[in-house]
């Protein structure tokens, strides 16, 4: 028992100090793509709408919506999106409203206007 | 990290023999084949592994798969066409099999010939005729998986479920006890049933892979590495061997931090609250090692058809596993030398080496009494083909043993990635002028056919059954992850002269999930 | 996409769901407790949730409890894709917790995404559900957990709704 009681002392140590601090390993955390709207096109939003597994993307016009809540972080859209998209590192996601989890990206000209 | 790309062979290159997975020749009529199905039930080294349905165009299909596991060692698949509505037992030669026949009557209402009642699993009581099924609904549905109990005496039933303890699985108990002794045991699993075989239909296989991996996300590289097996199979996709490395150092992650996650659960059923700490410990520090080396703590995403969905980091395993594993050796070398917790694990929940084979079971519940199986060793695929897997067999059956060869295991598997890790510079496995198939990247066109394969989930055998139409849309796919085998054995342990307080530290180390058998 | 199901109501749902947060917190200067429910989960969220009280979380030191009578239970932790076969049982769980409650709905599952409203599932937590929060996720990790249970007491703002998710997002891990 006396084994126990040594091993319980380390406990404390490792807890998070969250929200104060956030831990260093959270940076590797898988999280929904940010895009880049000067590198969409319709098509490729398309494509990306096609892709997704989990249903998180849709194409309504000149926009495309990105549902947060419905993204697994998959990465799948990133991997096909030529550089239009990547991990937007962004884990705190929780919301009060399920509304504030639908981004809408404007599509610009599909190529980078200087 | 690795720059890894799938590499094409022609079909014929890379055929079924090349998995090991052939058809048995048998043109015959039914009888010919019940005699097949009765000599292979008696033939020392065969094992009936799983028995599914399938509708074809000219009606349904039962599929028989036998391990072969003396001589030959291989996978072999039986095709028996349903004429008539019914075919002959199955589970009066193979016992094995009774779970498959409930499920081949609940998803397609066919029933073997006799009158044997068959159970319900995974359709709800309310559920009607319309509910979503494989093919056509039964005449009846199949009986509840009790027989009714007459409370008489002292015995009385005690409901237990679907909502459970603290953040587990729905999952229905009905507990027949007499105060203490645990008279009878029966568990209702509908409440998860998600249709995922039937959802699998006509998907392109990077959808596919995505639900795969979801069907018991506690198994996801071994159920999703057995789905890529059968579909490279079928694509005549060879991965490169960094890749195949890449898939075993996975495979053997996941297999640690699940049984650290056994282990926890073993301390908090018997109420050792310094050790589970402990054990969480490990546990939490092994999916950082997961995070770390994937970018996933659940290792989602890791396979992918042909190549790798995620990058190895390599360097992680010799930065931060051997402090994450080393936490968990030492919680477990602490726990040997507790008595209170020893005490309760000792002939507790035992499964004979007679029911483990009568049941068909799989993976530590089968090893820990007696079973000596491991599909790395015994159809080695992939990277196993060149090491030498040590597998763990222990004779009692009891919790305690089942503990101990989840203990060995893990030294097992961390010995493996050490192994594995030092094979060749990441890298090497490079295909030629092959593009890196990214895995929303549908390859399957063109090309129909099916395949079988399997892996060794940190529960057991996984299998998976494929079967493509022309366009690479799936046709038919069949999970049947190691879980779906173990859960038969749950009653019998938990009725082998227990107290129903020792029923939490059997599920702990049986560590299944209610997902996988649902599906 | 969910965003179909989200039509009724706008501002005024958005009110209602301000007040019962709003009532929920006055009450919860004290210690609060949470009950699970799982409606079809693939297992790894609940995996999760559990270690929210491994060392590591240590979800007490928040004031936070977990409690498996519905009937001491303040938050509803709800996991999985609502299956149409636990309605019963979710229904009844929740009736069975005093006002004010809050319902948390953890991963992408309950939030829509994995499975599609169909015979089986509802594919959606607010479809049977009042949700009063969402944390997104597949797993959530316990982080992202511990934030969803700060933004459920108030003790936490909620930070997605000003992210953009174009470009470079400013509140990302790199600050
Ligand atoms: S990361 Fe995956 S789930 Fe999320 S939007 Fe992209 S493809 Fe869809
Ligand atoms: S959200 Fe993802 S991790 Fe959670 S239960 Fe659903 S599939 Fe599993």
């Amino acid at each position: 028992m006396a084994l126990w009681l040594f091993r319980g002392l380390r406990k404390g140590v490792v807890t998070t100090r969250y929200p104060a601090v956030t831990d260093p390993w959270a940076r590797g955390l898988p999280t929904p793509p940010a895009f880049d709207e000067r590198l969409l096109s319709r098509a490729l939003a398309d494509r990306l709408v096609e892709i997704c597994p989990s249903r998180a993307l849709a194409r309504e016009d000149d926009c495309l919506v990105l549902d947060v809540g419905a993204c697994t972080a998959c990465g799948r859209c990133i991997s096909q999106s030529a550089g239009a998209a990547r991990p937007s590192r962004l884990f705190e996601l929780a919301a009060t409203g399920r509304e504030q989890l639908l981004k809408r990206i404007a599509i610009g000209s599909g190529e980078i206007v200087a | 990290m690795s720059d890894i790309g799938a590499r094409e062979t022609t079909p014929g290159d890379q055929g079924k023999a090349g998995l090991g997975v052939t058809q048995f020749t048998l043109e015959g009529r039914c009888r010919e084949r019940e005699d097949l199905v009765a000599e292979l039930a008696r033939a020392p080294g065969t094992r009936l592994a799983d028995f599914f349905g399938d509708v074809e165009e000219g009606g349904l299909v039962l599929r028989l798969v036998y391990a072969i596991e003396s001589g030959e060692r291989a996978y072999k698949m039986l095709d028996w066409p349903v004429v008539g509505g019914t075919y002959p037992s199955v589970s009066d030669l193979d016992p094995a099999a009774f779970v498959e026949e409930c499920e081949i009557y609940e998803q397609f209402g066919v029933r073997p010939e006799g009158d044997e009642l068959l159970n319900r699993l995974v359709v709800p009581p309310h559920a009607g005729h319309e509910f979503p099924r494989l093919g056509a609904a039964p005449p009846r549905e199949g009986r509840e998986p009790h027989a009714p109990h007459y409370v008489t005496g002292e015995a009385f039933e005690f409901p237990f479920g679907p909502v459970r303890a603290v953040a587990q699985e729905s999952l229905y108990m009905g507990l027949v006890t007499s105060g203490e002794e645990v008279i009878d045991l029966y568990l209702l699993m509908w409440h998860k049933h998600r249709g995922l075989e039937r959802r699998l239909r006509g998907m392109s296989l990077g959808k596919a892979l995505f639900l795969v991996e979801r069907a018991e996300g506690l198994s996801a590289v071994a159920n999703s590495w057995a789905f890529c097996r059968a579909a490279e199979n079928v694509l005549g996709v060879v991965a490169p061997e960094a890749v195949e490395r890449a898939r075993a150092i996975a495979l053997e992650l996941e297999r640690v931090y699940n049984h650290a996650a056994a282990v926890a659960a073993l301390c908090q059923a018997t109420g050792l609250s310094v050790g589970q700490a402990q054990a969480e410990i490990a546990l939490e520090e092994l999916l950082r090692v997961n995070l770390a080396a994937f970018g996933h703590r659940y290792l989602f995403g890791t396979v992918a058809i042909g190549t790798m969905g995620r990058p190895l980091d390599e360097e992680v395993l010799s930065r931060q596993l051997p402090q994450a594993y080393g936490e968990l050796r030492r919680v477990i070398e602490s726990l040997w030398s507790t008595n209170s917790f020893m005490d309760r694990l000792e002939a507790c929940g035992i499964v004979t080496n007679e029911q483990a084979r009568r049941l068909g079971l799989v993976g530590p519940v089968a090893r820990a009494a007696g079973c000596d199986m491991d599909t790395r060793r015994d159809h080695a695929f992939g990277a196993y083909t060149g090491s030498v897997v040590n597998v763990a067999v222990r004779e009692r059956g009891d919790v305690l043993a089942r503990m101990q060869v989840m203990a060995a295991e893990a030294e097992e598997s961390v010995r493996l990635i050490r192994e594995l890790a030092r094979v060749g510079p990441p890298g090497d496995g490079r295909a030629d002028g092959a593009g890196f198939a990214a895995p929303g990247q549908e390859t399957a066109a063109g090309r129909g056919g099916s395949a079988l394969g399997w892996c060794e989930s940190p529960r057991g055998e996984s299998l998976a059954w494929l079967s493509l139409d022309p366009a690479g849309k799936v046709r038919r796919a069949r999970l049947r992850p190691g879980t779906f085998r173990n859960w038969r054995a749950f009653d019998d342990a938990a009725r082998s002269r227990n107290v129903f307080t020792d029923i939490p530290i059997i599920e702990a180390s049986f560590w299944l999930t209610v997902a996988g058998f649902a599906r | 996409m969910t965003g179909a199901s989200l039509g009724a109501g706008g501002a005024a749902a958005e009110d209602r769901v301000a007040q019962r947060l709003h009532d929920a917190r006055a009450m919860f200067g004290r210690s609060l407790h949470i009950r699970t429910v799982d409606t079809g989960s693939c297992a790894v969220c609940e995996s999760e949730i559990r270690l929210l009280l491994a060392p590591h979380y240590d979800l007490h030191r928040l004031g936070l409890f977990f409690t498996p009578a519905p009937r001491h239970a303040d938050m509803l932790m709800v996991t999985g894709p609502a299956v149409r076969a636990m309605d019963t049982a979710l229904q009844k769980t929740y009736a069975a917790m005093p006002e004010p409650k809050i319902v948390i709905a953890v991963g992408a599952c309950p939030l829509g995404g994995v499975y599609p409203e169909d015979e089986l599932a509802h594919g959606s937590l607010d479809r049977v559900l009042p949700v009063d929060v969402f944390v997104p996720g597949c797993p959530p990790s316990p982080l992202a957990l511990l934030q969803g249970l700060l933004v459920a007491v108030g003790r936490l703002s909620e930070k997605v709704s000003g992210e953009s998710f174009v470009g470079s997002s400013p509140g990302g891990l790199d600050l």
